[in-house]
């Protein structure tokens, strides 16, 4: 194991209940607040990881949570259309169960302002979490995963290929591997070009088999590029358990080689992702380099659309055809829901008194409203016209029409 | 002979030769090598033939090209499944690898191996990067591969046999807009020739050429150009390397019309290499092309279905050549 590596209590440890964890967690804090008062286990399983968090203002906590309702619900209700709506046709790969990863790291970078000054965040083919927790308008979302000639990228992306630039948002990608290399493209520009910005790429476990993990971290370490590679491990590539493609357990351990940190995190705890990538976030911006970051996580549906899901049911259980050689039991996608991060984060921010039970209802609520209104919008929204298929291949006019003879 | 589908057809194939042969291996991604077909047995090659010979890998088609190519150099068959959305990740070990490796060595290196490459670009929806087609003319551009694109089961099925028979690395495109055909499929092995195109259709009036996702469009636009009372005469590739140039001179000099459809970009598309080919060789032919325009496939099925060539378009550019 090498010394770099940096691990949290809850993926290390996994005979203590989840509640058990959470209590200890929280009575360390609930009394001093101060890192002299923290108990052995808990300095410990923090490493050098400080608990930045802690000093985060109620408002940022706030505005953290309702953004993880904001992806939880923005996908849910996009799931229930799925499978009520026979005539809707938009898709997704959803990230529900993977909330506190997309807004853990995101509240740690700078997402408003001019694009040369706002962080840069590379996302994958399962793109809302990141695209909602970096600021994308969830309205112009759903109308691109519908087609809609408003939508996000006017029609030409869907929700493979959603992107937007004025956030930072440098798009979703289809493929696994080339994103990683062209992240670090773009922190090497910022290097070169002497910009405080940061590049963060998202990947799956599915990213680790690829050539391209290899390129972009051995390149980023060379060149100290400020590049963070937040590696969401939900244990599946497309339909196979990630132990089909990667030989060791804590895929941070691969970082070892290139003499950076490889920091495994909690993936279900925001606070704890927020506290990795603080530290990342500020360490690349200090000229120190990258650092590799795994969030142990879930997806709670399939690897694309709704199968063995149902309307209102949070989650998709049973048999996926796909998944014929490496079938999801149901009994472990149980297991993580019942370490939802959305639970979590809602008991540590009532045990903080940054907000009561019914304030937190209140607040899932409105977010709820604010999705279900989106994809009312979307709805409304006009088609493409069919022409505009020849534009935009390059930055100026249109190419001919060749199926036309 | 029974009803088939197209994936039963070519793992029916591909489970007869690899129970011939002991050393046979097959890896893949995301498809499982598992088909199933109304009165018939399932077919799952990893179960029958174990983890050791047919492997789940990683999501890494250079690796997936290499270990086949790999495994042919050292003297066994191999074939490997990539998905659409892989089909350009492994370029360089087929064009610059399993293209020259013979060439380069004088003789000495042998590759009977297959890539299955999927393709799409009949879905509307799947955008970008998982909507390709093109990928027929950027491998039927290398030499040393050869490259082949069925566009029925029986025939998917016979291409593959013959495919994985071949001492030569094969490209075997896969077009999976097609997987939901089914016809009468014999049971029996049987190779379909590699380098044969397929006269679906005779007729002395127009050719009109196409291959793998675009077939099922020439073959309804020849049916309404023959109740228009044309003579169409409709002609399946099969092999885009080698190309069957002596069926296509035979017949534009018959008919001296040709037109081609793909669903490949215009430019330097299959049909490209169809009428360079014919121009050659017949004097006083006339031409048409028709094909995807050269713009990546848009999400918007408006904007996707209204570029991608279908019957009408078909259809219209034939009327042109015919007036």
């Amino acid at each position: 194991m090498s010394e770099n590596i940096k691990f949290s209590p809850e993926t290390t440890d996994t005979s203590q209940t989840p509640s058990t964890t959470r209590r200890t967690f929280l009575k360390a804090f609930a009394g001093a607040g101060a890192a002299v008062s923290l108990s052995g286990k808990l300095a410990w399983a923090n490493g050098e990881i400080g608990f930045w968090a802690k000093d985060l203002p109620p408002e940022k906590l706030t505005e953290m949570f309702s953004t993880m309702l904001r992806i939880r619900w923005f996908e849910r209700t996009m799931v229930d259309k799925m499978l009520t709506e026979p005539g809707y046709r938009g898709y997704n790969h959803f990230y529900p169960g993977q909330e506190a990863v997309a807004v853990g790291v995101c509240s740690a970078l700078n997402n408003t302002g001019a694009f040369e000054d706002v962080d840069l965040i590379y996302s994958t083919h399962r793109p809302s979490g990141h695209a909602i927790a970096k600021g994308v308008d969830i309205k112009k979302m759903a109308a691109e995963y519908d087609f809609r000639a408003t939508g996000l990228n006017k029609g030409y992306a869907a929700e493979m290929h959603i992107a937007d630039k004025s956030v930072g948002f440098m798009g979703a990608d289809g493929m696994i591997g080339p994103g990683p290399v062209m992240a670090a493209g773009s922190a090497f520009a910022i290097k070169a070009r002497g910009s405080k910005q940061v590049v963060v790429n998202f990947g799956g476990d599915g990213t680790y088999a690829t050539p391209a993990f290899h390129g972009a971290l051995n390149n980023a370490a060379l060149l100290k590029l400020p590049f963070i590679y937040v590696l969401e491990n939900n244990l599946y590539h497309q339909y196979a358990h990630y132990s089909y493609s990667c030989p060791m357990k804590d895929i941070a351990e691969a970082a070892g080689p290139y003499g950076i940190p490889g920091v495994v995190v909690d993936g279900q705890d925001v606070l704890q992702v927020y506290n990795a990538a603080k530290e990342a976030v500020d360490r690349a911006r200090a000229g120190q380099g990258p650092t590799l970051i795994e969030a142990k996580t879930y997806r709670y549906y399939n690897h694309w659309g709704a199968p063995g899901a149902k309307p209102g049911v949070l989650g998709a259980f049973g048999y996926d055809p796909l998944a014929i050689t490496s079938f999801r039991p149901e009994r472990e996608v149980r297991a993580w829901l019942a370490r939802d991060p959305i639970d979590i984060f809602r008991k540590t921010l009532v045990n903080w008194e940054v907000m009561d039970q019914a304030k937190a209802d209140e607040t899932e609520a409105a977010v709820k409203q604010e999705a279900i209104d989106a994809f009312a919008w979307a709805d409304e929204q006009p088609l493409c016209d069919p022409e505009h298929g020849v534009k935009n291949v390059f930055v100026e006019g249109t190419v001919p029409a060749r199926q036309l003879a | 002979m029974a009803r088939k589908s197209w994936m039963y057809s070519v793992l029916e194939a591909v489970q007869y030769e690899m129970r011939q042969d002991k050393n046979m291996t097959w890896i893949f991604e995301l498809t499982p090598p598992v088909a199933s077909n109304p009165g018939k047995p399932v077919i799952n090659l990893e179960t029958e033939f174990g983890r050791s010979r047919v492997v789940n890998t990683g999501i890494d088609e250079m690796w997936m090209a290499g270990c086949v190519l790999g495994s042919g150099l050292a003297g066994s068959k191999s074939v490997t499944y990539i998905p659409y959305q892989g089909n350009c990740m492994c370029f360089q070990m087929i064009q610059n690898h399993a293209g020259k490796l013979r060439h380069m060595t004088g003789g000495d290196a042998e590759m009977p191996v297959v890539f299955i490459l999927e393709m799409t670009g009949q879905s509307p929806g799947f955008a970008g990067q998982h909507s390709d087609y093109e990928i027929d003319t950027y491998y039927a551009h290398i030499p040393g591969v050869k490259t082949v694109i069925p566009s029925t089961p029986t025939d998917a099925k016979g291409m593959m046999v013959s495919a994985i028979r071949d001492p030569n690395p094969i490209v075997y495109l896969y077009p999976a807009g097609l997987r939901s055909l089914v016809e009468d499929v014999p049971d029996e092995q049987y190779e379909t020739p590699l380098d044969k195109a397929a006269v679906r259709i005779e007729g002395g009036d127009i050719t009109i050429v196409g291959s793998g996702g675009s077939m099922p469009e020439v073959m309804k636009a020849a049916e309404q150009l023959q109740q228009e009372g044309a003579g169409v005469e409709a002609i399946d590739l099969r092999s885009l390397k080698p190309m069957d140039t002596e069926t296509l001179v035979n017949s534009v000099q018959k008919t001296k019309r040709l037109l081609t459809v793909d669903q490949s970009y215009y430019t330097l598309c299959p049909g490209a290499e169809v009428i360079a080919r014919v121009a050659e060789n017949v004097d006083g032919a006339r031409f048409k092309r028709i094909a995807f325009p050269d713009a990546p496939p848009p999400a918007s099925p408006e904007m996707f279905l209204w570029m991608r060539p279908n019957a009408d378009h078909v259809v219209a550019a034939a009327r042109k050549l015919l007036d």
